[in-house]
């Protein structure tokens, strides 16, 4: 098991890499650079030259990009080039906030989905099967940001319950988490159901029920142990989209996230905020997906990770 | 991550629904009444500044939304009276003194100016403003306002990495800046500039502390060393959230406003809701939110005007085919119809024949060059060098995508299609691509719609900086030498009358030549909640009534 961790971390060195490398070229690539930002006051060619000098953007691209993994190695990872900021203080900053609001749309999504889930496959066709269907349907159908505009009209406008600028206070969270957590909600009911139907038909669940082990045991130990790799699966990268943010969601109800700053610093060719935010998704994706690999493990002995 | 990419595009949809959902609604505000109309000592102000500005730097910034807040901390040697825009006397205590020859600006400081920690503002503090202004190391957007100063230029253009410090040096020790006393400083330009004033009005020249700076280095923008002149001073940023401004008690003038908050909201949908939550002062009345608005009695008598300083164009790259012909050109500006766009499409602004917008220092009245007219255009095309020529059927207009720029093109393009029979293609790109093709003859699409924004009002701003054959904003490739001519003997001109007649005639040969066709003059709207009083807005305003932020105040909110 640890032998395994440290190499799958050790793997992490090389994806980094590639990543780092396409997402540069593909950065570097795009027209226009962050010194072209404002058309009716464009910087005179002199200034621009200077500023590549200082910036090193008049060398080859392979050594740009040498000189930034360089760097990145000893975890410097640059100013952006539009704000007086370090990259690194950025993410400091607006990275707990996305992930403060992701981890809380993530408890709610499984509170939520996991229960009616399991209920809906063990009373399949019922009426709560149906109606964990329809919002399931609503809430993988109908995107973030018209829920959002319709639950502000409502909550905010008309009830005047919930503030909708900022996010200063719990209150203001309540909008933007229940919001945030509709979509992955209704992806994992569904997925928790269907996985939960195909384990209820195993031949080592009616082993279970013919030695005459309780209902409770048999749903509990054999069904839902073995559902929940499915669920696992797709909690993992779920997580890593969740705690990186929303542009979405933070841009519509003014949260101080990281999420905006994919968007953003792509509009502005800010490469080393581009290069950061990237770099900092890929490795929550790859730890998600080892957590994910390790906790398969745990569910189903079979799934040997140890060797 | 699929999310976010089409998020962007569907957005719009988002100001849509807006409509939708509070069209519905008809639901009376419930203000109250304002008890009565006394300032409120604890008033506090809320207001949306969009995104978080890139920078605040007096010395680098060059957006609105950076000026704005700039502003609100600092104050220069002049300001812009909030009716007239004319320059008048703020940090200095009256008119410089300026030399027979109209070369030397000498400025007095007036007594008892402080900068909100309660240190006196001297000369030697703007003259730092000033230096870093024209310091190549500084690489401010804005440096070429500064030209004019002598030796600005030519230190600016330095690269502080090839030259040496020496030569670096005696550079920065030839600016035509001079401390003479604790309380006078003086200017040499270049040339006579009777525009120098509102340049010094505007916020490149704003006293930036030299201790402050160096103090907290790239970081002395964040509120701890942001210390300035101005009526308020920053106590809070929260990057990405909000701004919070307290009244400076120190400010030369008493402040009515306790706080102004501005918080960070994208779209104008939400800001919108947010407003009509009370969570906002002022509220957006763009174009798209109109219809809701007037159909709501309350909204409607909360909506403010306010003229623009901006003209919108369609330009022309006149080196390349077929707009090389002017004839061409005016075709094009002679067949779409401006009243009808402003009417079906654009709601809320004025129709333009000219370069400078009314009710400014060069406008002009009875220029009727680009008038609509469709036997005019095609007669015009008939006779220029291209016609039946198939240089005229690949014309590709090339604009800055959104979903509201897509509708508005493709209302021009149905309008030469109907005029002039002619097919445009469509070419939407991103904004900073956009920005990096536009920068200069060589790279400029063909075809291409922009705007230029008054820096201070003045027709040099508006003439000489966008089309003299040397301007570095210059992107049509347009060159006339009468133009040019015209236009540096009005620079440099002292007599306003003579002045004011040589701008005109550049303007008119401008409509003629058309190197751009003129489309609209820009104008806004905003709510205004009925608590908030003493607001004079103005066509320059980066903030709603900045030349008069300190008359701003809110009386108890019902």
């Amino acid at each position: 098991m640890l032998k395994y961790t440290i190499r799958r971390l050790l793997l992490l060195i090389p994806t980094l890499f590639f990543v780092a490398l396409i997402v540069f070229v593909l950065a570097k690539s795009a027209p226009g650079s962050p010194f072209d930002l404002n058309e009716n006051r464009p910087l005179p060619q002199s200034t621009i030259d200077r500023l590549n000098e200082v910036y090193g953007f008049n060398k080859p691209i392979h050594e740009q990009f040498a000189l930034y993994l360089g760097n990145a190695v000893r975890f410097d990872f640059g100013s952006s080039l539009v704000r007086n900021r370090p990259v690194a203080d950025i993410v400091a900053a607006q990275l707990p906030v996305s992930a403060q609001l992701g981890v809380q749309a993530l408890l709610l999504a499984l509170a939520i989905s996991l229960p009616l889930g399991v209920i809906s496959a063990l009373k399949q066709n019922s009426g709560v099967d149906y109606g964990s269907l329809l919002l399931a349907t609503i809430g993988t159908t109908i995107p973030g940001f018209v829920i959002a505009i319709v639950f502000i009209y409502i909550f905010a406008v008309n009830l005047k319950v919930v503030p909708i600028v900022g996010w200063a206070t719990p209150k203001h969270m309540i909008l933007p988490t229940v919001i945030l957590a509709l979509g992955p909600a209704a992806f994992l009911t569904r997925i928790t159901r269907s996985s939960m139907l195909e384990a209820i038909r195993q031949d080592y669940v009616r082993t279970a029920r013919a030695k005459g082990l309780g209902e409770q045991v048999v749903v509990v130990t054999h069904i839902m142990k073995n559902a929940m790799i499915p669920v696992a699966t797709v909690v993992g990268p779920a997580t890593a989209g969740l705690i990186t943010g929303s542009f979405i969601i933070e841009g519509i109800f003014s949260i101080p996230g990281i999420g905006r700053e994919f968007i953003l610093s792509i509009q502005k060719r800010d490469y080393p905020v581009i290069m950061g935010v990237y770099l900092l998704y890929a490795f929550i994706i790859a730890v998600a997906n080892l957590t994910v690999d390790l906790v398969y493990g745990m569910l189903d002995p079979r799934i040997k990770v140890a060797k | 991550m699929t999310q976010r990419r089409s998020g962007l595009s569907l957005i719009s949809l988002l100001v849509i629904l807006a409509m939708l959902v509070s069209a519905c609604s008809g639901q009376p505000g419930n203000q109250g009444g304002t008890p009565a109309d006394q300032a409120d000592p604890n008033g506090e102000l809320i207001s949306n500044t969009g995104s978080e500005p890139d920078t605040i730097d007096p010395q680098k910034e060059s957006f609105v939304n950076e000026v704005a807040q700039t502003m609100m901390v600092f104050e220069g040697l002049m300001k812009l009276d909030a009716k007239t825009l004319k320059p008048i006397p703020a940090a200095a205590g009256k008119e410089p003194e300026i030399s027979a020859d109209g070369l030397k600006y000498t400025f007095t400081l007036r007594d008892g100016v402080k900068y909100s920690d309660g240190k006196a503002v001297t000369a030697k503090d703007f003259a730092y403003g000033w230096t870093r202004l024209c310091d190549p190391v500084t690489h401010g957007a804005y440096a070429f306002t500064g030209y004019i100063i002598v030796g600005c230029e030519t230190w600016n253009n330095m690269d502080p990495k090839k030259d040496t410090p020496a030569a670096l040096k005696a550079a920065g020790e030839k600016l035509g800046i001079k401390v003479l006393s604790e309380k006078q400083i003086e200017f040499t330009l270049t040339e006579p500039a009777p525009y120098f004033l509102s340049i010094a009005a505007t916020w490149v020249g704003v006293p930036t502390r030299q201790d402050m700076v160096e103090k907290g280095g790239d970081r002395w923008t964040e509120p701890a060393t942001f210390i300035g002149n101005g009526p308020f001073k920053m106590t809070e940023w929260k990057h990405n959230e909000k701004f919070v401004f307290d009244k400076n008690e120190n400010y030369r003038e008493p402040v009515k406003l306790k706080r102004w908050t501005k918080v960070m909201i994208n779209e104008s949908a939400v800001s919108f809701a947010a407003y009509r939550n009370n969570e906002l002062d002022f509220g957006p009345a763009n174009a798209e939110l109109l219809r809701t608005i007037e159909a709501d009695p309350d909204l409607k008598s909360q909506v403010v005007d306010v003229p623009g300083s901006c003209s919108i164009y369609y330009g022309f790259n006149t080196t390349r085919a077929p707009f090389t012909d002017a004839k061409v050109r005016l075709a094009f500006a002679k067949s779409f119809d401006r009243d009808a766009y402003i009417k079906d499409v654009q709601k809320i602004g004025k129709p333009a024949l000219s370069f400078i917008p009314p009710g400014r220092p060069g406008h002009d009245e009875g220029d009727s060059e680009q008038k609509f007219d469709v036997a005019a255009a095609k007669a015009l095309l008939a006779s220029s060098s291209f016609a039946g020529k198939p240089e005229l059927n690949t014309i590709k207009l090339t604009y800055r995508s959104s979903a509201t720029a897509k509708t508005r093109v493709e209302w021009v393009q149905q309008q030469w299609k109907t005029n002039l029979g002619l097919e445009l293609a469509l070419d939407p790109v991103d904004g900073t691509t956009f920005s990096q093709l536009v920068k200069s003859p060589a790279t400029t699409p063909q075809f291409f719609s922009l705007g230029w924004c008054e820096d201070y009002p003045d027709p040099q701003n508006w003439l000489t900086t966008v089309f003299h054959s040397t301007s570095t904003v210059t992107r049509t490739g347009f060159k006339n030498a009468e133009f040019d001519k015209l236009t540096r003997e009005a620079d440099k001109e002292k007599d306003p009358t003579k002045r004011a007649q040589l701008y005109q005639q550049s303007s008119r040969i401008l409509s003629k030549e058309a190197p751009v066709a003129f489309n609209y003059w820009n104008a806004s709207k905003y709510l205004q909640k009925p608590w908030v009083k003493g607001v004079t807005t103005s066509s320059l305003d980066f903030e709603i009534g900045i030349f008069k932020m300190n008359e701003i105040y809110v009386t108890k909110k019902g």
